[in-house]
């Protein structure tokens, strides 16, 4: 709560004491420089005051000359109330507790008090304000009102019209924060009622939110319905691995098992929020198809086994090592156990057959905009994105790809006037407040990013070396326009938009498109030229923890590249391997030779090639053309039903690790929810594997996986368990 | 010999004496005071708390919402309650609410009687039934099968004896 230094001040009193708070501070925040709270109902401190509920009357006075205090007649919203010089607040007179009552008993009056079926009871604004504030018993004997019961808003929330007390806060949400303005208010008075426009299902990407804000329990999660109450859940600070942007939230569970989560205050990540994939999107800890067990493929059927059993096989198996063996991962594994993995295969398998990557292209390490340009592909911090003055999203879909990014991006824009430029292939939500919307033909990228960089030249704010330049003459803005279907002008003014305190972002949804290395040197060479910075963010929750560890053909932990052999061999020295010198095979490369034999043992780790990779032909050939198939995951996929071994492991909840967010903030999760039967953490089932292969000092926790890893990686030491902050570190 | 005689046969002498007289006086007399548990049983006090019963409203409906509230009020940690949604085909609550699942753990159950107190429908009452005694601790989670009452007012009739006592009233 800090004020900034230069920020002016004025002096107030409350309830007597005199106080310096910054100017124009509401007066619900200043008293809590005080120590005392103001109860509240509709105000909420990441979107603007409305005064709707009344529920934070305060008398307020002003000091006159000769010293009294004159008061105003009547009292005011403390929400509402900026602070200025000589203000006197009371929060605590006759007269306010008495307003209070009031408003306690004016809300109650169309409340049906039904909390011992209302999924809020126990953890409910209403309740814990009327227990503290309002009145203990009532004097309505009248009918109350009744409106429809568990109406489905979307299918997420369900609205309970009686119990709304019409705050706006739900309203307020979808029209300043998540921007889908998809909620409003029909009626009037009494009869006022929250609903969609045309009572249509309530579409939004974050529909979720508006279940915590609701004060009462008119907008209770589907999901969650009657499922517990609060005291029968255990509640325990996690994050989401759902996908890149690694939100902080609270998981509540009950008897061991995963029961809700809520969004838990990261004001470097998700402020507060969460978004509806994120929120719902945990079933697979209670799915009826998790793997509990290992198996063993035996005479044409896969029959429970042992671990020692299947480690057995696996090492037999994947004894002739080097170019016979491979592994591709999934984007939901801990830092520690891709680390574990790759030391695996390169310490015992000696082979470097190792991807995580599943898009259309895979760079080449020496085509890698680090290497070839010297330039980083994460530099901006989502935080960062507020203080941006202009950001050019292209190619990617932000509210789907990277949807704690957009909602950033949105306030940006909402408070500070951020320009957005946003240029994709097909309707976003980004639009909605986009400075420019760029709608190019679908695969044309390529033109689109020549075009701009092009631009740029042209209006001589950029200079590019001249082989560039004549690289460049084949997508003049006119050019681009007639390859993309953006009007030139546009492309123009795009380009003019950026500049030093400007951010490009796209996501490895880019790496689908055709010519996407092209697409990608245009983007990193106009940020470069123009000073800003480039972000190429990846979509799964450790995507980007995988590329930094080494689960990589060509690099190894902390992006050495094999063919730079001394480095390579230094990294091998301190992870106590000798590294093998032939380069392994990329996703799809090695998934042909899966499928024509060259390929004889496969580890799957937490990945379905059937759901990730875009040729099914290839997949199922390559499942089937391998001799030996190791599926190792949290549940049941279409893979598994291919595997030669089934390897059940743990979900990140259920175990201690870290996380590597697209922005390369690296998040600890511990665990949460207790083992799921037999499975066990996939780090640990790598350690255990190379001590069968390898006599030598087993790691016996992930933290102790964490040391060595900040020994290999240098860029990981601030990621260490006793350095890693409470909104994690950015590497 | 005689301080013998006087400190330590007389007074055992004496105890003899009076266990001889009360043997004599009639039987009866004493019945107030020994129940012949388990031939014979003593009404007990109105609000005892025993055995708990989940209870119905007069028309069949179970009382009970599955709110938890006697979960949360359980000093003992011994409720387990999971509730589900009560559809037009499947009722079995007024409301919509009601409990699928309702578990007591007998043995480490106080008889507090909070959750009684706790109840906001007046579903879960402690009763008379105190012979609960069982050879297995399985035996000890009463399920909600157990606890509910079969027909309304069930809980309300006296207690009857699984062993077969009798009331006799003092
Ligand atoms: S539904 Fe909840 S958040 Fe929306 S207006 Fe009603 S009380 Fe407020
Ligand atoms: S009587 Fe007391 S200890 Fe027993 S179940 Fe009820 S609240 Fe718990
Ligand atoms: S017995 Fe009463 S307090 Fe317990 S769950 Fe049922 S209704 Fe709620
Ligand atoms: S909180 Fe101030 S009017 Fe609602």
């Amino acid at each position: 709560m800090a004020a900034a230094p230069t920020t002016d001040t004025v002096t107030i009193s409350i309830n007597d004491v005199e106080i310096e708070v910054p100017k124009g501070e509401l007066i619900v925040d200043a008293v809590k420089r005080l120590g005392l709270e103001i109860p509240i109902f509709c105000y909420h401190s990441r979107m603007k005051p409305v005064g709707m509920c009344r529920m934070c009357l305060v008398e307020v006075g002003f000091k006159q000359p000769d010293g009294s205090v004159r008061k105003m007649p009547k009292p005011q919203a403390g929400c509402t109330l900026p602070a200025s010089e000589g203000m006197a607040v009371y929060t605590d007179t006759e007269l306010v507790h008495k307003d209070r009552r009031g408003v306690l008993e004016f809300l109650l009056i169309n409340h049906p008090l039904d909390c011992p079926i209302c999924d809020r009871g126990g953890e409910c604004p209403l309740q814990n304000n009327t227990l503290f504030y309002g009145p203990s018993t009532s004097r309505f004997i009248e009918l109350k009102r009744h409106l429809p019961k568990a109406f489905p808003l979307s299918r997420y929330v369900t609205l309970d019209l009686e119990r709304c007390i019409q705050c706006g806060r739900c309203v307020r949400f979808t029209e300043e924060i998540s921007g889908d303005a998809q909620l409003a208010f029909r009626f009037r008075g009494a009869n006022m009622q929250p609903t969609s426009f045309q009572l249509t299902e309530f579409e939004s990407k974050f529909s979720g939110n508006v279940i915590e804000i609701c004060p009462v329990g008119a907008l209770t999660s589907t999901k969650y319905r009657f499922r517990a109450r609060p005291w029968d859940l255990e509640t325990k600070p996690a994050i989401c691995t759902v996908c890149s942007n690694g939100c902080s939230v609270w998981f509540d569970y009950r008897v061991g098992k995963f029961v809700r989560l809520n969004g838990r205050v990261n004001e470097a990540v998700n402020e507060e929020w969460t978004c509806d994939r994120g929120k719902f999107g945990h079933d697979f800890y209670n799915s009826p198809k998790r793997l509990l067990a290992p198996a063993l493929r035996k005479e044409d059927a896969l029959r429970t086994a042992n671990w020692a059993e299947a480690y057995a096989a696996i090492l037999e198996a994947f004894e002739p090592g080097g170019n016979a063996v491979a592994a591709l991962t999934g984007p939901m594994v801990s830092n520690e156990s891709y680390y574990l993995l790759q030391k695996l295969f390169r310490g015992v398998f000696r082979s470097n057959n190792l991807d995580h990557r599943w898009t259309r292209h895979l760079s080449a390490a020496s085509d890698r905009l680090e290497s070839k340009m010297g330039m980083p592909t994460v530099a901006t911090s989502i935080e960062a994105f507020e203080h941006k003055s202009a950001v050019l999203a292209i190619g990617t879909s932000l509210a789907d790809e990277e949807p704690i990014l957009f909602l950033r991006l949105r306030k940006a824009w909402f408070k500070n006037g951020t320009k957005v430029v946003v240029a994709c292939d097909r309707d976003t939500d980004a639009d909605s407040f986009a400075h420019l919307v760029l709608r190019y033909r679908p695969g044309t990228e390529m033109a689109l990013a020549g075009g701009l960089l092009a631009a740029a030249v042209e209006s001589g704010r950029a200079t590019v070396p001249d082989p560039v330049r004549e690289d460049l003459k084949r997508y003049s803005p006119s050019a681009a326009a007639s390859a993309t279907g953006v009007p030139e002008d546009r492309i123009r003014e795009a380009a003019d938009i950026l500049g030093p305190n400007a951010a490009i972002v796209t996501t490895h949804r880019l790496l689908d498109v055709a010519d996407a290395q092209g697409t990608l040197e245009y983007l990193a060479g106009l940020a470069m030229c123009l000073r800003a910075e480039f972000n190429l963010y990846a979509l799964g929750a450790n995507d980007q923890g995988a590329l930094e560890l080494g689960i990589h053909p060509e690099l190894l932990p902390s992006g050495v590249a094999l063919a730079d052999a001394e480095a390579a061999a230094e990294v091998g020295r301190t992870m106590g391997i000798e590294i093998p010198r032939e380069p392994g095979l990329g996703t799809h490369e090695l998934l042909r030779a899966c499928a024509d034999g060259r390929i004889k043992a496969l580890w799957l780790v937490g990945c379905d090639p059937f759901a990730l990779h875009a040729d099914r032909d290839l997949v199922q050939r390559a499942l089937e053309g391998v001799e030996f198939l190791v599926v190792q995951d949290i549940v049941e996929t279409e893979a598994t039903s291919y595997a030669s071994v089934i390897l059940p492991m743990l979900g990140p909840a259920e175990q201690d690790g870290t996380y590597t967010n697209m922005e390369r903030r690296v998040q600890r999760l511990r665990q949460v929810i207790p083992d799921a039967g037999d499975a066990k953490p996939a780090w640990r089932i790598f350690a255990e594997a190379m001590l069968r292969a390898q006599p030598q000092t087993p790691f016996f926790s992930a933290e102790e996986i964490m040391e060595e890893i900040a020994r290999v990686a240098p860029a990981f030491e601030v990621a260490r368990y006793d350095r890693l902050g409470h909104e994690g570190t950015r590497l | 010999m005689s301080d013998v005689y006087k400190s330590v046969v007389k007074p055992i002498l004496a105890g003899f004496g009076i266990t001889r007289r009360r043997l004599m006086q009639r039987r009866k007399k004493y019945a107030d005071v020994t129940v012949q548990y388990p031939d014979e049983l003593r009404e007990q006090y109105p609000r005892t708390r025993w055995r708990h019963f989940l209870t119905r409203y007069d028309n069949g409906l179970e009382k009970c919402i599955g709110c938890s509230l006697c979960a949360g009020a359980c000093p003992a940690r011994c409720i387990f309650v999971e509730a589900a949604e009560n559809t037009d085909e499947a009722r079995f609550s007024p409301g919509e609410r009601y409990a699928v699942r309702y578990e007591i753990n007998m043995i480490r159950c106080i008889f507090c009687g909070y959750c009684q107190d706790a109840c906001p429908t007046g579903a879960i009452i402690l009763r008379k039934d105190f012979e609960l005694a069982d050879y297995r601790r399985e035996d000890f989670i009463y399920t909600k099968e157990m606890l509910l009452e079969e027909y309304p007012g069930q809980s309300e009739e006296p207690f009857e004896s699984k062993v077969g006592g009798v009331y006799v009233n003092g």
